[in-house]
């Protein structure tokens, strides 16, 4: 009986524990009834009988998995494209970033090692993504898992499906996240670079900006880029160019042109005891007047900017409300 | 050729369900796992004993069947299997489907 006790063994290793001893003891019953009706043929049970009925019955896992209803998988159809689609996002933004600021932090301490700066960078991202995909994946699995029986669900979600459950489009953005978070951080960065010698203090650095400008005109500037800072972080919240988002685009832009035009018709924007701490070969009055031409161009080049802004906010609202539009008209269609 | 084991797959699919109909409506008297092949066998359905036991439990742990070890005509202990009360009301509705969708087989067929 060698075979059979081998057999039976092979198929309850594969089986779940708690169901094991059961089904080993039916098989085996199995096994003796198909015997038995050979036997009953007039033939005597021997190890080439056995070996017949065996190869009848076929590959012990095989049979095992037939009677496994337990997933044999990690991470089933249901949950595998999203599973994919969001490691790809997560592995495509983080990894990059991590590894350019790893790169730019390496490079800080020892500026000329950049093969050193470049092995940490891809070091790191190659650990910083064993970790991501490890973690990713165990959520998903812990996901899979903690459904019932995918069968079941799935036909008693079908019977209970009602039109509402039906989701929505996908929200689009038209206002990238990254391009607002970078202007946000840009506006930030600028913000401290103009206050910094003032919060200071310190008498031994020569600011760059005219001091009479705090007057009136540097405050100025902070209420207008606090506003628009107020204004980026509405961007980032309602991501598409609504007719109010567009109309205070516009009039914060028209502010802003307003404000860098008339600063720099008006005042002297540079602080002229840091022209004269400038050690140049160009006589003073010449540096004067390069550098204004210079803050001139900077002036016009930024209201361009804000120009452009001011048209692109204003064509993409134009785009939002067509297909805003456009949704009922299709559905009037159908119905 | 390599239509073969498509062919296959379809038929393996096309029999899933029948083979649980079939089942459930020869178990209204109990049968052991080796004696339902065989009553299933006279009638023309074949099935092999890998696919025909691991249904058994299935339709077990469904609730359609019922079972128990029990020794008969003095013979070795056997699992036998027997129709439960949810498992009529189940092959009824089940019959009355396969009537439905046969005739309209047929139909499109002929």
């Amino acid at each position: 009986m060698s075979l059979i006790d081998r057999y039976v063994a092979e198929v309850g290793r594969h089986l779940p524990e708690k169901d094991r001893a059961d089904i080993e003891a039916e098989i085996r019953s199995m096994l003796e009834d198909m015997l038995e009706e050979r036997k009953q043929a007039g033939r005597s049970v021997d190890e080439k009988m056995i070996a017949e009925v065996l190869e009848e019955l076929g590959d012990p896992r095989l049979l095992a998995s037939q009677y496994a209803p337990s997933k044999r998988y990690l991470i089933g159809p249901g949950w595998y494209d999203v599973y994919i689609k969001t490691l790809q996002r997560v592995l495509f933004t983080v990894l990059p970033i991590f590894a350019a600021v790893t790169f730019i932090l390496t490079l800080t301490e020892d500026p000329l090692d950049f093969i050193d700066a470049a092995g940490n960078a891809v070091g790191g991202a190659f650990n910083v993504g064993l970790q991501i995909w490890f973690w990713m994946t165990l959520v998903f699995v812990l996901m899979e898992r903690s459904e019932a029986v995918p069968g079941e669900t799935l036909s008693s979600h079908i019977r209970t499906w009602t039109i509402a459950q039906l989701p929505e489009l996908p929200r689009t953005r038209q206002i990238s996240i990254a391009e607002t978070v970078m202007n946000i951080a840009t506006e930030l960065f600028l913000m401290i670079w103009i206050a910094l010698p003032v919060i200071r203090g310190g008498s031994d650095s020569v600011p760059f900006l005219h001091p009479d400008l705090w007057n009136f005109w540097l405050p100025l500037f902070f209420v207008i880029m606090g506003l628009t800072l107020v204004h980026e972080v509405f961007q980032l919240k309602i991501g598409n160019w609504t007719p109010a988002l567009t109309a205070t685009n516009v009039i914060l832009s028209l502010i802003s042109i307003g404000y860098i035009a008339a600063l720099v018709l008006t005042q002297d924007v540079i602080n002229p005891a840091f022209l004269a701490m400038l050690d140049s070969s160009l006589e003073t009055a010449r540096l004067r007047e390069v550098v204004t031409w210079s803050i001139d161009i900077s002036a016009a080049v930024i209201a361009g900017i804000y120009v452009w802004e001011i048209v692109h906010s204003i064509r993409m609202a134009r785009q939002f409300s067509k297909q805003k539009s456009e949704i009922p008209a299709s559905m009037q269609k159908v119905s | 050729m390599e239509n073969d084991e498509l062919v296959q797959n379809m038929l393996l699919e096309l029999r899933r369900g029948v083979l649980s109909i079939a089942v459930l409506s020869q178990l209204s008297k109990e049968e052991y796992g080796y004696s339902l092949l065989k009553a299933l066998s006279d009638l023309g359905m074949e099935i092999d004993q890998s696919t025909l036991y691991p249904l058994l439990r299935r339709l077990e742990s469904q609730g359609l069947l019922q079972s128990d070890w029990r020794i008969m005509d003095e013979a070795r202990p056997r699992r036998y299997y027997v129709i439960s009360p949810q498992g009529r009301a189940v092959l009824n509705k089940l019959k009355r489907e396969w009537s439905t969708m046969a005739e309209t087989m047929k139909k499109m067929l002929s």
